[in-house]
């Protein structure tokens, strides 16, 4: 019987990971909202990463000459140069719901496992 | 638990008198001391270079102490044979586990609250601002290191002493990755690594020093979904550990 509950425990662990989508990155599942960015020629193009304003792709380092040559963000603001900054777990709640659940999973593993080498060492 | 709790006691106890965690305490103080006698040059907020390289120079003392306190617990214990005295009578191998988890943890997470208060006192002499987060940051690196100590017991259960240093060292670098990164690994099977990245933990959720330097404010909810996160792996590597302590033949 109690065999029988650890192994259905089990199952329903792989099944709910089965289940879920698998894992990704926080710049994956971002709603539009989240990665809006304060950019001259608009959210779309500056998801590119290419700005037909610069005529140029951007990168950090170039962020820096950028802003030389007046193309300046507000500080602490979203834009193509900072979406690395604001694509970390702290900074998108929508995550938040993953992280408990594979929290949730991996504790549920963790009872499994332990209850199984218990019975197997019994044996 | 009253045996878990002693035998956690003995095991403080007997890192404390070890020489190593006081090694790697001082490694750790004296570079978080060079990081902050590092010229600032042109970058107009020095604190936030300090903090920032400060914070991951006590996440890497994290990795070390995990290492340095727990790789040789085990193997010293049955090289000297005090580990078939201590699960014949007074322990199962369960409460010998996490004796010897808890007392490695409480030394860790006691050094690396040291390390913060360095890290403050460096902050005050250079005459800067000590941001309210900084401590709720060195708890999440605290959790990170237990995961670490919990990876640690893990692969000094299932492979010899030298490996263990690599092994840690290597899935602290993994866990560091982000999916993308991950599975550019293996491009060919995205699906397969999306599926072994979701085993291993992201080390991202403990990773809060970007914020803290930049002067941004995390919710206090984020806190505790961090932390039951890295005690939920920590408990998953924990049951692993066991599962191999379990099955191993110790004559």
């Amino acid at each position: 019987m109690i065999r029988c509950i650890i192994s259905m425990t089990l199952l329903f662990a792989l099944l709910v990971f089965a289940s879920c989508q698998t894992d990704y990155d926080v710049a994956e599942v971002a709603p539009s909202e989240h990665l809006d960015v304060e950019h001259p020629a608009g959210p779309e193009q500056a998801e590119d990463e290419t700005c037909e304003e610069c005529d140029s792709e951007h990168s950090i380092d170039e962020q820096v000459e950028d802003s030389h040559a007046g193309h300046n963000h507000a500080q602490g603001s979203r834009n193509h140069g900072t979406q690395w900054f604001f694509n970390q777990p702290w900074a998108a709640p929508f995550i938040w719901g993953k992280l408990f659940r594979d929290a949730a999973i991996f504790l549920v593993l963790a009872v499994a496992v332990f209850i199984i080498s218990g019975r197997k060492r019994r044996k | 638990m009253k045996a878990v709790f002693t035998f956690s006691l003995m095991t403080l106890r007997m890192l404390f008198r070890r020489r190593t965690i006081w090694g790697i305490l001082l490694v750790i103080l004296l570079a978080l001391a060079a990081i902050a006698s590092v010229p600032s040059f042109d970058v107009s907020n020095q604190g936030r270079f300090i903090l920032d390289f400060g914070l991951f120079g006590i996440e890497l003392g994290a990795l070390l102490l995990a290492l340095g306190l727990a790789a040789n617990l085990y193997p010293r214990d049955k090289e000297t044979r005090t580990l078939m005295p201590l699960i014949a009578v007074p322990l199962s191998r369960w409460q010998y586990l996490l004796g010897r988890f808890f007392g490695a943890a409480l030394v860790q997470a006691a050094a690396l609250l040291v390390t913060c208060l360095g890290l403050m006192l460096i902050l005050l002499f250079h005459k800067l601002p000590i941001p309210g987060d900084l401590l709720p940051a060195t708890v999440l690196i605290i959790v990170e290191g237990w995961f670490l100590l919990s990876t640690v017991f893990f692969f000094s259960f299932s492979t010899s002493p030298p490996l263990n240093w690599p092994l840690t060292t290597m899935l602290f670098v993994v866990s560091q990755m982000s999916v993308v990164e991950f599975v550019n690994i293996l491009p060919s099977a995205p699906g397969l690594m999306r599926a072994v990245r979701m085993l291993l933990p992201h080390a991202d959720v403990f990773h809060i020093k970007d914020p803290i330097a930049h002067g941004f404010e995390i919710e206090p909810v984020y806190f505790f979904i961090a932390i039951f996160y890295g005690l939920c792996y920590s408990a998953f590597m924990l049951s692993l550990a066991l599962a191999v302590f379990r099955g191993r033949d110790l004559k």
